[in-house]
């Protein structure tokens, strides 16, 4: 290691690049979200309004409830995607070699995959009247399946679309992390005579947790700003059935120009976002009272 | 963050904190406040009360954190 | 013994169909002539390419696949070369402050980038004007813009290369006489070449697939991309499906080619090194 500050010049371009699409974004949107600006409204200059902005954006229904319904999903798609993800991840385990690197390859493909192209896809398989899932399920159960017309098909349907592009990649951490686990505790624990899901509970989930925390960080982050599968599967509808935070800030603030109030929207939006992703991240360190 | 050393245990936060951690737990704190107050409160007691109990929350925190 | 390999073979065999059906699906689909577009049959009837000929024939998408070859490509190789360079100074120098620029840098990739949409136009329309030129609606805007969440990828991926790299090797070039320039060319270059071709094709991958900031912060054919192109597509012509298979299918293909390649690196990936995949 060189002490020196030769260092800060190997820095300087990427740091240089990221303060000015990452660092000065923020800042001018922190400064315009004081203001009432509308570049087409009859006076096109930014005026100061103070908090006026945040004070109609704590009374605005619409974003509040599309704000919601982003975090219940989420919170859906990160569950389940847990669950399912760790039960496959066991299940790889305990497999053979080739079928273990079969699935790791098979199961890399939905990450890789555009999300817009996700989304397409997925509009081809559900669109009713063309889809073929709709067509199915009404051929096989009886079930008339519209996204178009009913807001829990559509809500449900993008909660399964994520769990297609994304339990793939909670598989694969998740054996990942496994392989990593030392043998002897878990030996141990049924020598110990531990049931299973005492052995789960307390000797594999403990030493998992590093990895579970990474996956929930990461899905959760990902879940929170989805839109671009959204976007082509059902575009946010039927009504607002699926319109999601982005969606809502993406498909108001443009058309309207009313850029105060969506720098407003946008902040409370990274708000969130940020209070969510430090919670997380403290848990992840485990800065935990008394521990050390 | 990272490089700042972690405090001992003592303060009163459930967590062990370095000095950023209580001034940006410090500013949540004020926003959220804020927030609630415009959408709950603001038409009893007018918004400047919320910023001075902040304020004095803030100081708490990073002092005594 | 018995009943549980059979149990596992079929939840196999679905597991592998479900994962595939979605693909599958858009490939039978973007071969399917007009008239057959409502069979709901799952097998390709026959090898009918004129909806893959349609698209590749429209001039507006072969201009809108060349804007994303060169945005992609060049996002890449400069994600690349400056996430080196960061990488270096991070793993060989102690820098004062360097752990929470890092922390700071790696941040950047969590953002909502629907967050980032307003300011960026504004800044893109607005600020970032020089003369006659704006960034808005150019294809360096995009390849600046996607160093947002692809520079934070390149850096936490290639220091974990170089922290690989014993520190001895540096000493002994420096030894000999070589400049930081040549250590840097001769010594970590050679050595790094396999993480910087998966950076590389990891990071041309996200640049390829983005979608959001291109659709907001282009407007013309000079720099719109695939992805804009295939949600313009759904717009405009709503029933065309077999086309828009098409469509989807080539945004795809990158993506289907590199798959084998990636697989290995894709979990360290996205976790940021934090699991080894």
């Amino acid at each position: 290691m060189r002490q020196s500050n030769i260092g800060w010049l190997f820095l300087a371009p990427a740091t240089l690049i990221l303060l000015v699409v990452g660092f000065i974004p923020f800042i001018y949107i922190l400064y315009v979200g004081f203001f009432d600006w509308n570049t087409n409204a009859v006076d096109p200059t930014l005026r100061w309004a103070g908090l006026q902005n945040y004070r109609s954006l704590v009374f605005d229904t619409t974003f509040l409830n599309s704000l919601a319904r982003t975090l219940v999903f989420a919170f859906f798609v990160v569950v389940s995607e847990l669950l399912l993800g760790y039960v496959l991840a066991r299940a790889l385990m305990a497999d053979r070699l080739w079928v273990r690197q079969f699935f790791r390859t098979i199961h890399t493909l939905p990450i890789v995959v555009a999300p817009i192209a996700v989304g397409a896809t997925w509009r081809l398989l559900c669109v009713p009247g063309f889809g073929i899932v709709p067509y199915y399920l009404k051929q096989w159960f009886g079930i008339d399946y519209n996204i178009s017309t009913n807001a829990y098909h559509a809500f449900a349907t993008a909660i399964i679309m994520d769990l297609w592009h994304w339990t793939p990649f909670v598989t694969l951490s998740l054996m990942a992390g496994l392989t990593a686990l030392p043998k002897e505790p878990l030996e141990q624990a049924q020598i110990d005579g531990g049931n299973k899901l005492q052995i789960f509970w307390y000797v594999i989930v403990p030493m998992l947790k590093p990895v579970l925390l990474t996956t929930v960080f990461i899905r959760l982050m990902d879940a929170l700003r989805s839109v671009d599968e959204i976007w082509m599967l059902t575009k946010g509808g039927p009504a607002e059935a699926t319109r999601f935070i982005g969606l809502h800030i993406w498909i108001n603030v443009f058309p309207k120009t009313d850029y105060g109030y969506g720098a407003a929207m946008s902040l409370l939006t990274l708000y969130v976002t940020i209070v969510l992703s430090w919670l997380l991240f403290v848990a992840m360190t485990g800065r935990k009272g008394d521990a050390q | 963050m990272a490089g700042v050393p972690l405090k001992k245990t003592g303060g009163f936060l459930p967590i062990r904190t370095n000095g950023f951690d209580r001034g940006f737990i410090s500013v949540v704190i004020l926003i959220l406040v804020h927030l609630l107050w415009m959408r709950f409160l603001e038409g009893v007691l007018p918004l400047w009360v919320a910023t001075g109990l902040c304020l004095a929350l803030a100081v708490f925190i990073i002092r005594k954190g | 013994m018995r009943r549980s390999g059979i149990a596992s073979f079929v939840l196999w065999i679905c597991l592998t169909i479900l994962t595939l059906l979605p693909v599958w699906w858009m490939l039978v689909v973007s071969m399917r002539p007009r008239v057959k577009l409502y069979s709901k049959s799952f097998l390709i009837d026959d090898l009918y390419w004129d909806n893959f000929l349609a698209v590749l024939n429209s001039s507006t998408f072969l201009q809108y696949l060349w804007n994303s070859l060169i945005v992609a490509t060049s996002n890449a190789a400069l994600v690349c070369a400056l996430g080196l360079l960061a990488a270096f100074g991070l793993s060989r120098y102690r820098i004062s402050g360097g752990d929470n620029v890092f922390f700071w840098l790696i941040t950047n990739r969590m953002a909502p980038p629907a967050v980032f949409l307003l300011p960026l136009f504004l800044l893109f329309t607005k600020w970032f004007v020089f003369g006659d030129f704006m960034l808005f609606d150019t294809k360096i805007g995009l390849i600046l813009l996607y160093c947002v969440f692809n520079l934070p990828f390149a850096i936490w991926l290639l220091k974990g290369m170089l922290d690989g790299i014993p520190l001895e090797l540096d000493e002994a070039a420096r030894v000999d006489g070589a400049t930081t320039g040549q250590v840097l060319s001769n010594v970590i270059l050679p050595l790094a070449r396999p993480g910087l071709a998966v950076t590389f094709i990891l990071t041309w991958i996200f640049a390829w697939n983005e979608y959001l900031f291109a659709a907001t912060l282009t407007s013309s054919a000079d720099a719109r991309t695939v992805t804009t192109a295939l949600a313009e597509y759904v717009s405009v012509t709503g029933t065309n499906w077999g086309e828009m298979a098409a469509m989807a299918f080539l945004t795809t293909l990158p993506a289907l080619v590199v798959l084998g390649f990636v697989q290995k690196h894709i979990v360290a990936g996205l976790t940021f090194g934090a699991l080894k995949g």
